[in-house]
């Protein structure tokens, strides 16, 4: 398998209110956010995003 | 007294410096790992964007909240905006920006009237400060006395930026309190380094009184005991308390001891709050090598479609970006029946922004959009349920439950100052 192929585990969920919290902790400049966030290729599922959103709305699916 | 704050967020760290420094113990309970909730600085990119506000004080550092912070100890330097000011398009009758504009000071905001208006206007100003009127919203009163759109114009751009609300969203009584809390404390300003220059301030008149600030520590319910408040659950944990102070809104508070509220004899109290409306807007984030507005104050674009007005507050202090950059940031009120369709409403700003700053070179650093339960304002101003609930024992700070005519930050302020002295006498 190759890894772009792969979805992140981190999931955004109808929570989101667009807030760009969660951005400005990722290191990896991997959360866009335009109304809600979306989680890019770049990520590397570090989990750091997920405690700083203020509506719980960055899941980790397994 | 042993009390506990739910929420570090203005409120609740106002609440508990006031009350650590009268000698009580206080715990403060956080869900995030960072404190200040919707005030205080995200660092990006090297600039000091915002969790939420401005960066801004509605009454700069005579207001409310400056006086709060004051009677505290608190040493924050809050430096008052030059002015406010109105972007008009240059040609009389132009409906937007695009044939060029011109800036007119806040206080000359009648020259785009009519003489005849202008005269109704400046008779008004008079008039309505011994009997302010009331009981329609603004835009009906506005539309009753003078047949000018300009001022409606002028109206929603002024209640989108401060209160992201609309002029026919807000009754005219609040609307003229607020004017009277200009005229007593004064227009906007900056504090240094930010809302968090704030915050760090609030901390550390707590650490100094001995009280502690938890983060990463959610509260999962509030406890009572005989129909009194006796403290809250942490992690499975019970803690203890005399007092406890919410600082999540009236909805959420409930939630955290729905058991008790679900008696009938509250059935009055949920069903006022069902009614609360939390009001939405959008913040956008940019850099500019050369000043886009120039001056430390509000530029309002009643012209826009949909930007209210923009701030620049590296004009105040420049350390809130990287050397050399500006940090430029716009708000737009997001309307009830526009939120779910935000993505249309960020492109109608961006538009906004290029036609407010032609040939300007600027890039867009971040776009932040707030509603529903991360709000701009958990009750719209002029809806705030006051703050105390059914239980006694049991209060609730900040912006959902802000003073009369407190506009923002200095609402909270107010809202803390009445709490306190219920709480003190
Ligand atoms: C885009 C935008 C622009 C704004 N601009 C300005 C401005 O320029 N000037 C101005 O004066 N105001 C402005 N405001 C408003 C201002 O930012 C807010 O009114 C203010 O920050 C809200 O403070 P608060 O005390 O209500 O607490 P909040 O900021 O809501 O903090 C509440 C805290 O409680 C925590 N919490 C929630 N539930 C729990 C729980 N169960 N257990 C533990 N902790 C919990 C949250 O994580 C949060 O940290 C703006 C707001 C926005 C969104
Ligand atoms: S999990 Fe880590 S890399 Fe992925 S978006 Fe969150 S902070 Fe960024
Ligand atoms: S912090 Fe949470 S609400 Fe804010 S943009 Fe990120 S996922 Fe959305």
């Amino acid at each position: 398998m190759i890894g772009k192929l792969v979805e992140t585990r981190m999931k955004i969920n109808d929570n989101c209110v667009g807030c760009g919290q969660c951005t400005s902790f990722c290191r990896q400049d991997a959360i866009e956010v335009r109304g809600k966030a979306r989680i890019s290729d770049a990520c590397v599922e570090c989990g750091i995003c997920s405690p700083y959103c203020p509506v719980k709305a960055i899941e980790v699916t397994v | 007294m042993k009390v506990v704050v739910i929420g570090a967020g203005l409120g609740g760290l106002l609440s508990a410096a006031r009350l650590s420094k009268e000698g009580h113990t206080v715990e403060v309970f956080e869900r995030l790992p960072i404190t200040g909730g919707r005030f205080t600085n995200l660092e990006y990119k090297g600039f000091q964007l915002s969790s939420g506000a401005f960066h801004m004080l509605p009454h700069g550092p005579g207001g409310p909240l400056a006086r709060l912070l004051k009677e505290m100890g608190d040493d924050v330097r809050i430096v008052r905006s030059e002015k406010t000011m109105i972007r008009i398009p240059l040609k009389k009758g132009d409906t937007d920006y695009r044939q060029g504009f011109r800036d007119i000071p806040f206080h000359d905001f009648q020259k785009p009237l009519s003489n005849k208006d202008r005269l109704k206007s400046a008779y008004l100003i008079v008039s309505t400060r011994k009997d302010p009127p009331e009981g329609s919203t603004l835009q009906e009163w506005i539309r009753s006395q003078v047949k000018d759109e300009w001022l409606v114009k002028l109206a929603d751009s002024f209640c989108g930026w401060s209160l992201s609300m609309r002029s026919d969203e807000i009754y005219v009584e609040e609307v003229f309190e607020i004017f009277e809390n200009l005229y007593r404390f004064g227009g906007p300003g900056v504090p240094m380094g930010g809302c968090k220059g704030i915050i760090d301030a609030l901390e550390k008149v707590i650490m100094a009184n001995g009280g502690t600030i938890h983060t990463k520590s959610e509260v999962s319910k509030i406890l009572v005991e005989n129909g009194n408040t006796a403290g809250v659950v942490v992690d499975g944990t019970e803690h203890k308390a005399d007092l406890v102070i919410s600082n999540t809104g009236h909805a959420a508070t409930a939630g955290l001891c729905s058991e008790i509220l679900s008696d009938e004899k509250h059935a009055e109290y949920l069903r006022m709050l069902e009614g609360l409306r939390p009001s939405a807007g959008i913040k956008i984030c940019l850099s500019a090598e050369e000043p886009l507005i120039g001056h430390s104050g509000v530029l309002l674009t009643p012209y826009a479609r949909r930007v209210n007005g923009i701030n620049e507050v590296t004009q105040v202090d420049p350390s809130l970006a990287p050397p050399g950059k500006h940090l430029t940031m716009s708000h737009q009120h997001v309307a009830p029946e526009n939120v779910g369709k935000l993505e249309e409403e960020i492109d109608m700003g961006l538009q906004d922004l290029k036609e407010i700053f032609p040939g300007k070179k600027y890039e867009v650093l971040l776009i932040q959009s707030y509603h529903d339960s991360w709000p701009v304002n958990r009750a719209s101003s002029g809806t705030d349920p006051g703050n105390e609930t059914p239980i006694p024992g049991l209060y609730v700070v900040g912006d959902g439950a802000k003073g009369e005519g407190g506009i923002e930050v200095e609402g909270i302020a107010l809202g803390v100052s009445r709490t306190m002295n219920k709480i003190l006498g």
